[in-house]
Parts: C-alpha cells; structure tokens; sequence
C-alpha cells in the first residue's frame, strides 16, 4: 500500500510538472485529487485496512496529498507568470487615453506669473498703468527731459509730440508715487514698445518693474532682493553680479548678471564667451524722481529695478529666437 | 568706444593684462563688450612664396603666380612690378577685409582664377610704400612661410570695445579711459603735451561768436605750408582699429586728437574761407549747405552754422562743408576747436538726421577747458606730419568755465548703500577719480573735474563711492520692511481668472503685437460711426503693416488663423487677452480696453480612436462661452439674438453675450468674406469679450444651496413644432409657467429628418420635478405637469410626437 502510494504520488507530481497549461493542471488536480480521484478513492478505502495499518497510511496518504497540492500551487504560480497578466476577451487597455487637450498658456504670460509672484510672497503688490503713455510720465518724471542723450537708449514710437507708445514699465512707478504714500512696494508686469525688429529684438516685449520705497531702504537691500530673486527663478546657487551702469532715474545703477545658466560660467555662445548674462537694471531711485512725486527724500529712499521677460523666458526654456513668441505657431504655444 | 590697448597703456601705466583690464573696468561701471584684435587683416595676411611666374599679357605686366602657403599652392594674378620667384610675401587669402573695407574675393583675371591676393605694405597699412608686393626675404631672415604677417613684423593690438553710457561723455577718449583705469589701478594718467607755443596769436583770420550761448569757446589754430598726404601707418592703424578711417594726414590728425582727447575739431582750408574770416552764428530759414557727405542739406533757424564772411562753412559740431574742406592741394589750415551747447547739437543732429563722431559727444558734453590743449596737440602733430609753419592761435572764450561745488555727508552715504565707510576713504576715492576735496565740521565739499558735467548731486556722489568701492564689496542684505495694508487695486487676477477658464477647456494662449495694418480694422467692415475706426496711428511705424495701434482683437485673432493654416496646424483653438486703444484726441493717452478674443476652427477633438471625428461648430463655442462666464462667476449672464449686428459675423449666427442688461461681447461664425480677406476660407468661430465690463458683473461670491431631501419625479416630453419655434423661447416659457416643484428642464434631443415632415423638427423636453417638502406621488406630478404639458403645445403649436 505504501509503494503504492509512492508511485502515486510520483506520477501525479511528474503529471504536474509536465502540466503546459492551467486546464490540464486543472484535469490533473481532480484525475488525482477530485472527489473521484485515485489518492481520495485511497482515503476512501481506508476502512478496508487492517486496523493497525490505518494510521499509518493514513498518514502517508494525507503527506502525499499536500505534497500534490503544493505541487499543483507551485505548477499555476510559473503557469500565471508564463501566461503574463490577465487578459479580457476583447478589452485592449493599451489603447491610448482619451485626453481633451489641456490647453496652453503663453509662455510669456506663465514666465510673467513665476516672477510676478516671487515678488508678491515678498510683500509687492500688482501695479498697472498705460501702454500708450504721455511723454511726461514715461521721460521728464523719470528725470529724462527733452534733447537728453539717454532717449536715444530707447528707441520711441511716437502718436504725437506728447504721446507715446511707453518704452518701459518705469511710469508706473511714478503713476503709482503720486496716488500712494510711502512705504511703497510695488511691482508692474506689462507690454513695452521700441522701435527694433531683429533676431535679439521685437518691437513690443514684456517688462516687470518693481519698486520699494521705505524708510532705511539702501543699495545693500537691492542686492539681498535681487539675489534672492536670481536664485529663485533660476537655480538656487546661481551667482549673481552687480555692476555698475546708467539709468536717469536710479542713482546709483546697476546692471545685475546672472553666471550663464546654459554653460553654468564657462563660456559659451549665449553668454558670449563672458559667462556671464545680463537680466536685470536696477539702481536706488534718484532723489529727482522722488521730489518730482512729492516724496522727502531726507525720510525716505527707495530702489526700483526691471527686466525683460523674454530674455528670462528664453533662458528658461532654451529658446534661441524672440520673434516666436509672437509668431503665435501653434506648435510653438502647444510645447509650453 | 573702440579702444586700441597700446594707445591706452601709452597713457596710463598698467601692469594688469587685457582681461584683468576688461574685467576691472566692467565692474567700475565701463562695461567692455568684447576684447577684438585690433589688426585682423594682418593676422590674415600670411609668408608666402613665390614660386613661379608666369606672365598673363603681352606687355606682361599682369602674372599669375603660384604661390606656396601653408594650406598649399595657391594662383593669385599680381601686377606689382616686384614679383619675382623664390620670393616670400604677404598673401591674403580670400575673405580677408582689407584696411580700405573691401573684402578679398576670388576673381577670374586675365582667364585665371585668382585665389587671393599678394599685398603692398601700403596695403596692409605697414610702414613702407605702395610701389610693390610686399618684400619680406629682404626684411625678416626668420620669416617662415605661414606665419602670420602681424607675427613676423611683431605689430598686434587688442581692441576694447566699451558700451559708454550717456552720463559719462569723458571715457568717450583715450584720455578718459585712462583716467578711469588709472583710478582703479591706483596710477596716474598722463595727458599728451604739445611744444606749440599757445601765446602766438592768430594772423590772417578773424573769429566772431554771434552765439555765445551756443558757442561758449571757440578757438582758431592755424598752419601755413603743410603738404597734404596719406598718414604713416601708425596713425592710420590706430584710427582703424578705433573705427575712424583714414583720410588724409590733416583729417587724420583731427580725428586722432578727438578719439585721444574727447575734443571733436575740424580742419579748414584758409584759401577757401571768404574773409577770411569765422563766424559763428544761427542759420537763416532756408539756408543751405552741401557738407561733406556730398548732400545738400537745407538748414532752420535753430541750427548753429559756423560761417565764414558770406556763407555758411560747416554745420557747428555735426559736419563741416564740401567747400571748405581739405583736399591734395590745400596749402593752409585753420583748425577749429569749439564748446557747442549739447542740446543745440543734438537737435541739429536730429533734424538734419546726421550722427557724427563729433555731434554724439557734443550733445552729450565735452570737457569746457580743453579746446586749446586739443588744437595745440593738433598743431603739432600736423607739424611733425605734414610740415607747415604755425601762423597763431586765437581763443575765444565769452562763457569761460565756472566750476561746480557738490557737497556730501558720509553718513548719508553710508545710509544709502549699507557701508560703513570712513569720510576719509571716501575723499581718497573722489580725489583718485580728479575731485578736489575738502572736509569742515563732517561736512565734505567737492569740486568735480572740469570734464564731470554729470556730478550735480550728493547721489552722484554715491554712485562715484559705491562703484570705486565695488558693487561686490557692498553687503547683501534683506531690507527691514513696513507692513502694507492697502493695496493698489489691480485688474490683473481677474484678467488670470478669465486666462485659465480657457485654458482649462482646452484652448491655448496667443500674444500678438498691439499694432496691426490699418487695412486689417477696415476688413472687419466697421461702420464708420463705430468707436473701433477711431485708429490711434504712430508716427514712425516700423512698416504700413503695424502703423495703428488695434482698436479690436478680431484682426490679430484672425490673422494667426491665418498664419495657423498655412502652417497646416489645422485645429485651433486659441484666444489672446489684451488692451485695445480708442484714440481720444492729439496730446491726451487713448481709451484702452482689456479685451479678450477666442476663435475656433477645424477638428474638434484630437485625432484619435477615441473622439468623434468632426468639426467645431457653433454649439461647441457657445459652449466654451458659457462655461467661461459660469467659471468667473458671471451668474446673470445670458446669450442673445443681437440687438445690433457686428459686420464681421456671418448674418444670423450671432449672439450677444450679456451680463444682466449689460453687453459685455459677442460671438458667432466669421463671415466668409472677412475671412477671405486673411486668407481662411474655413468656418472659423469667434468670441469677443470687454474684460472691464465682465468684470463688473463678476464676483467672488458663492452661494450654498441646501442638498435636495427628496426624490425627484421626471418626464420626457417630444414635440414636433415648426421649425421657426425657438429653443430658448420654448425653455422660457417652462421657466415662466412650470409650478415650482418644476426644478430643472432641458432640451435633450432635437431631430428632423425621417418621420418629421418637412418644415417641422422634433424636440425633446426633459422636466424634473420635486418638492422641498415632501415626497411627490404620481398623481402630485400628473397634476402639475398635465396642464404644462398643454400649455407648451398651444403656446407653440405643438404636436405630441407619438
């Protein structure tokens, strides 16, 4: 009887084994161990032993049942994974998704938003003013007057002799110190217009203009916030560099560098070899500026600064001609 | 500012290199752009040999020679009677610009083709003559065929190219970049002295100043004799490495002195002055000259002429005049040195639209005292070049110099930049960059150099500290701030509200420029009594096709379709936000209007197994629109048969899009002629909405519904009416006379076609019931909607459809 059921057992487990898919392993399961299988037709007829052998082959036959099963186990796990998932009849859930389209902002307008809101977690409120400007707020508030050599550093379009197409997001400030006490801090996204059209120049493009002013406000405060706002829309360790420049309504100006983003200082063909970027003007607001407004500039100091969102939304993303941006080619918009 | 370095270093001692140089005076406020080879020809030009000639001609005067360089044999044509085998010279390969600006170029001569060019030393601007090819075996033993003619005559430069900015006039020198360096650099500049005898007065020429005011100084300086000619190749080097081309030794001279002293002169020929005689004065209307350009130039009243007895000789510091000018066979000269009042210059500059070297630094203020040393500097130079005798100098000086006073504070400066620096330190910076400085009781006062004209204030003072003392030296520091409660109200997030609820419903953003054609407004077909053809036009456009500011967004909108489908992008859906401007008269800033403008145009959805592969029509517009105006909580707004029609929409498809009694915009489909007229012959559907107006019938505000308790009861109703029975006008009526146990209805199918007659439609109604109160029984709803029910069809004749 124990032979037997060794042989049994043996058969049944090569059987598995030798199993190519889960229907025969499912035969081999009830040929064995079906309620009309050999093993329980065995167990079955147990009774029919002598009563001393009935335990101990009882014993073996229940062994050899487990060991069957763990066999038939083992044998549906390696045919499951041979098989691969679980496939429904005529369900494909590899078909692609079906997506709307998600549409786009303008990668002016999200660049815009980044800076923009860098300031605005500092404390700077939104400011706006005209795109089309008097002479007056957009030079002689600004400490431009007439027949100045520093009108020619922006090329104007002119409605009439008193109207213009602004040239900068500067009048704002002086639109906003007219109606607003100090301290101030503002910051103005908008248009701007000059009159240049080549691969580096459109004629209308983005500016952000900020401006603090406040008691104890110095040249030190500059640097921490334009720091501060370098590494926040660039990388977190990008060196920034003040140098100094011109502009008729700060005093002192500065030119703020940012090390290249594209060969991070080396030297490369964006940066000209310098390895370093120019992306920001700034300076502490000329006391001229601040008497035209009414503002005592004894109590009272302040800084401005500007950039053009163009020239960060091409670092940004790489991109190597202004002039797509209002080319308006949907396979441009759609990448941002 | 083209700056040669030896021509600097000549003038200031400096151990640093170019760079070093560059970077230091980058970071002082003299931003060097870029470090050039002055003398790129030469580095070009390079030994060859000569290894075989063969003449082309008869007379053979023309060879071709067969030259050996470094890249191999090379065949230039050259008539230089010096040419002989075996000889090494200077070969310019093709592409090289030459001293006179003319690029070499490979030629077919005398049936060859002539692969470059063998150069003079007058040529290639070297000291020897221009009667044949360059001899080098005679001159440089060591000379290596391939080596690059500046390396084999040692002559080489570097250029700095420095961005100026407006305020600072004084670096437009040699000497003043000397200056600067020599502050940084803790060095002394030195000025060029002349030997000329300045007390020995002007003979044979009188100097009259009618225009003092515009005239401040004017000095005479003439020399008898000289000999007209082409300048050593020095001079002629260093003008073109500073951008200046040469001339003639006299012209030359004149324009040596400006780059290295900043003072702009000019040379006349005595012998053509009437008089002779210099009078300074202001042009009579109509007035001409022919200056030196050749162009006859018509002159105003404003303009400051220097004239001689009868007529004007020159356009006071823009350009002098043809008759007057220098020439081979002039025997005498008279140089003038002047101080002209910047503003008058630059307008004259202006309106004559003529920039010189010497109106841009005029206009921007040359140093008030240095007119004499500069006429001295150029007398001598044209005494050691031209030869001559100095027949005297006159000056002329009815506005003499008065120097400013510019007192400071340090602690005020201190204040201002975050230093803590000593008033002592201060005074060494400013005596460094040529101030005079003097200290009582903490307060510092100062006289800036004469050529400063830029220091009026305390702040220039704290500029001229901070940038000696280093941008990078100053700390970074965060700023103590105020709180600011009150905030400048901005229209900005509302414009973002309205950006994202297109975007989000699958549309994509354009910017366009502000300024279109004006022929682009007048195809939209607007009556003349409509505020949008009241164009703001610019002066000076950049071309016809953007010379007016855009009184709608439909043009810019329609004209990136445009654009769009001959990229073959032939789905869009894209909308743009932006100001329009509504001219208000000359002199006062037009009316501007945030606007926003969406168009649709092509397949509807992606193409994909998935979406339905159809156009956008209509409905999906009016869609986007709606959920627009729910998504910025317009809750009053309503979609209308227009109350007048936009020209721009094709007739019957518009709607008006109001919120309350207020129009804010409108939409439907282009008209096909509009769109022909940008070149779309697709249905394209267009929205146009004032954001100013949305806004006000916007709000933030939202308000909570209690959720239904009750189950509701529903009916389905189908109706065939006639065709010409509105949707809207039927739903209206339910809302009007449905019970108020009515909660919702809507049209969930219209249908024409098999089983609906002709002329006819079927539509049909979905009605909900339900009550706050209670659970409705079917007899409540029966009761309540029987009697609707037979409203509706008699109301609109209806026909329940069976």
């Amino acid at each position: 009887m124990e032979d037997r059921l060794r042989s049994i057992e043996d058969k049944a487990i090569k059987a598995v084994r030798q199993a190519k898919d889960q229907e025969t392993l499912e035969e081999i399961k009830v040929r064995f161990l079906g309620r009309k299988g050999i093993l329980t037709g065995i167990l079955k007829g147990l009774g029919r032993l002598p009563r001393q052998e009935r335990p101990k082959v009882g014993k073996l036959a229940n062994e050899v049942k487990v060991r069957i099963e763990r066999a038939v186990r083992q044998r549906l796990k390696a045919l499951e994974k041979e098989a691969g998932p679980k496939v429904i009849k005529g369900f494909d859930p590899t078909l692609p998704g079906r997506t709307l389209p998600r549409g786009h902002l303008h990668p002016i307008t999200t660049v815009l938003h980044k800076v923009c809101s860098i300031f605005e977690r500092l404390g700077f409120s939104i400011a706006e003013g005209p795109e089309i400007e008097l002479d007056f707020y957009n030079f002689e508030a600004l400490n431009i007057p007439p027949d100045h050599p520093a009108r020619d550093m922006q090329d104007t379009f002119y409605v009439d002799d008193k109207v213009l197409l602004r040239t900068h997001t500067s009048p704002i400030q002086v639109r906003t110190m007219e109606v607003m006490k100090p301290p101030i801090r503002i910051i103005a996204p908008g248009k701007v217009y000059r009159c240049d059209s080549d691969v580096t120049h459109t004629p209308m493009f983005h500016q952000v203009e900020g401006l603090m002013v406040d008691r104890e406000v110095s040249f030190a405060h500059l640097k921490g916030i334009l720091t501060h706002f370098a590494q926040e829309i660039f990388y977190r360790d990008t060196k920034v560099r003040f140098r100094p420049s011109f502009f008729p309504f700060t005093e002192p100006s500065a030119e703020i560098d940012i090390q290249c983003v594209m060969c991070r200082g080396g030297g490369c063909r964006v940066c000209s070899d310098t390895g370093w970027l120019e992306v920001l003007g700034a300076g502490l607001v000329h006391p001229q500026v601040l008497r035209n407004v009414g503002i005592d500039t004894e109590r009272y100091s302040g800084f401005a600064f500007g950039l053009g969102i163009e020239r960060i939304a091409m670092l940004k993303y790489g991109i190597n001609d202004i002039r797509l941006f209002y080319d308006n080619d949907l396979r441009f918009l759609n990448q941002f | 500012m083209l700056v040669p370095s030896s021509w600097l270093r000549q003038m200031v001692d400096i151990e640093a290199g170019d760079s070093e140089l560059a970077e230091a005076l980058t970071l002082a406020g003299l931003e060097v752009e870029a470090l050039e080879p002055a003398y790129p020809w030469l580095l070009r030009a390079q030994v060859a040999r000569i290894s075989r000639v063969e003449p082309l001609d008869e007379d053979r005067r023309m060879a071709a020679c067969t030259v050996e360089t470094v890249g191999g044999e090379a065949v230039v044509a050259c008539g230089a009677p010096n040419v002989r085998e075996g000889m090494l010279t200077a070969f310019v390969p093709p592409g090289t610009e030459m001293p006179d600006g003319k690029e070499v170029k490979e030629a077919r001569v005398y049936g060859i083709n002539s692969a470059g060019v063998l150069a003079s030393e007058y040529e290639l601007l070297l000291e020897g003559d221009a009667k044949g090819i360059f001899d080098i075996s005679g001159r440089y033993r060591d000379a290596m065929i391939g080596q690059s003619i500046s390396e084999i005559t040692g002559i080489e430069d570097t250029v700095l190219e420095i961005g100026v900015t407006p305020n600072r006039p004084d670096c437009l020198s040699i000497l003043g970049v000397a200056r600067e360096a020599a502050a940084i650099f803790d060095s002394s500049a030195r000025c060029p002295e002349s030997d000329v005898n300045g007390s020995h007065p002007l003979e044979g020429v009188s100097i009259t100043i009618k225009e003092p005011a515009l005239c401040a100084r004017y000095v005479g300086a003439s020399i008898g004799g000289v000999s007209v000619a082409p300048s050593p190749g020095w001079l002629a080097r260093r003008l073109l490495a500073s951008g200046v081309r040469p001339i003639n030794n006299i012209v030359d001279v004149t324009n040596y002195v400006l780059l290295e002293l900043g003072q702009p002169l000019h040379a006349f020929d005595i012998d053509s002055l009437r008089g002779p005689a210099i009078v300074v004065r202001t042009a009579v209307d109509g007035e001409k000259i022919v200056t030196l350009d050749g162009k006859e130039r018509e002159l105003s009243e404003a303009m400051l002429l220097i004239c001689d007895r009868d007529r004007p000789v020159a356009v006071a510091g823009v350009m002098g005049g043809i008759d007057s000018e220098v020439t081979e066979k002039t025997r005498n000269i008279l140089i003038e040195s002047a101080w002209f009042a910047p503003s008058s210059i630059r307008r004259t500059a202006k309106a004559l639209k003529l920039p010189t070297e010497a109106s841009y630094r005029f206009e921007r203020g040359v140093d008030p005292t240095v007119q004499k040393k500069a006429a001295l500097r150029a007398v001598q130079l044209v005494l050691e070049l031209a030869g001559g005798t100095f027949k005297g100098v006159r000056d002329e000086n009815p506005v003499p110099f008065t120097p400013k006073r510019v007192n400071f504070r340090p602690d005020r400066i201190n204040r201002l930049l975050g230093t803590r620096l000593p008033g002592s330190r201060m005074a060494e910076i400013l005596a460094a960059l040529g101030f005079k400085v003097e200290e009582r009781d903490g307060i510092f006062a100062t006289v800036p150099p004469p050529f400063r004209a830029d220091i009026k204030g305390e702040e220039d003072i704290v500029e001229e500290v901070a940038r000696c003392h280093g941008f990078t030296n100053i700390p970074t520091s965060s700023p103590v701030a105020t709180l600011i409660v009150k905030r400048p109200q901005s229209f900005i997030p509302f414009i973002d509200r309205v950006r994202k609820g297109l975007k989000c419903q699958g549309m994509s953003e354009i910017i366009s420029y502000s300024f279109v054609a004006p022929s682009d407004l007048q195809a939209l077909k607007l009556s003349p009594e409509d505020e949008r053809t009241m164009v703001v036009r610019l002066l000076n456009p950049l071309g016809e096709d953007q010379s007016v500011m855009r009184t709608s967004l439909v043009p810019c909108m329609l004209s990136t379709v445009s654009r769009n489908i001959r990229r073959r992008n032939l789905s869009q859906a894209i909308f743009e936000v932006g100001a329009v401007f509504i001219n208000q008269g000359a002199g006062v800033i037009p009316r501007e209007h945030q606007m926003c403008c969406a168009a649709v145009m092509g397949r509807r959805y992606p193409e994909s197994w998935a979406w339905p592969d159809r156009d956008y029509d209509f409905f999906d517009l009016k869609g986007l629109v709606e959920n627009l105006l729910k998504g910025v909580d317009c809750d009053s707004f309503s979609l209308d048969l227009p109350s007048s029609a936009e020209p721009f929409y094709e007739n019957g498809t518009q709607l008006d899009i109001r919120a309350g009694e207020v129009l804010v915009g409108s939409m439907g489909q282009i008209d096909l002629g509009v769109a022909k007229a940008f070149d779309i012959s697709e249905r394209v559907f267009l929205m146009d909405i004032s954001l100013e107006a949305l806004a006000q019938a916007s709000s933030f505000r939202k308000n909570f519904v209690p959720l239904d308790r009750f189950p509701s009861v529903e009916r389905d109703l189908s109706v065939i009416f006639d065709d010409f029975v509105r949707a809207k006008d039927v739903l209206d009526f339910i809302r009007k006379n449905g019970s108020d146990e009515l909660v919702c209805s809507y049209i969930f199918d219209v249908y024409k076609g098999k089983q609906v007659p002709a002329g006819k439609k079927s539509m049909g109604i979905h009605f909900v019931y339900r009550a706050k109160d209670r659970t409705l029984s079917e007899q409540d709803v029966e009761r309540l909607h029987a009697p609707l029910q037979h409203a509706i069809l008699k109301e609109f004749g209806g026909l329940l459809r069976s």
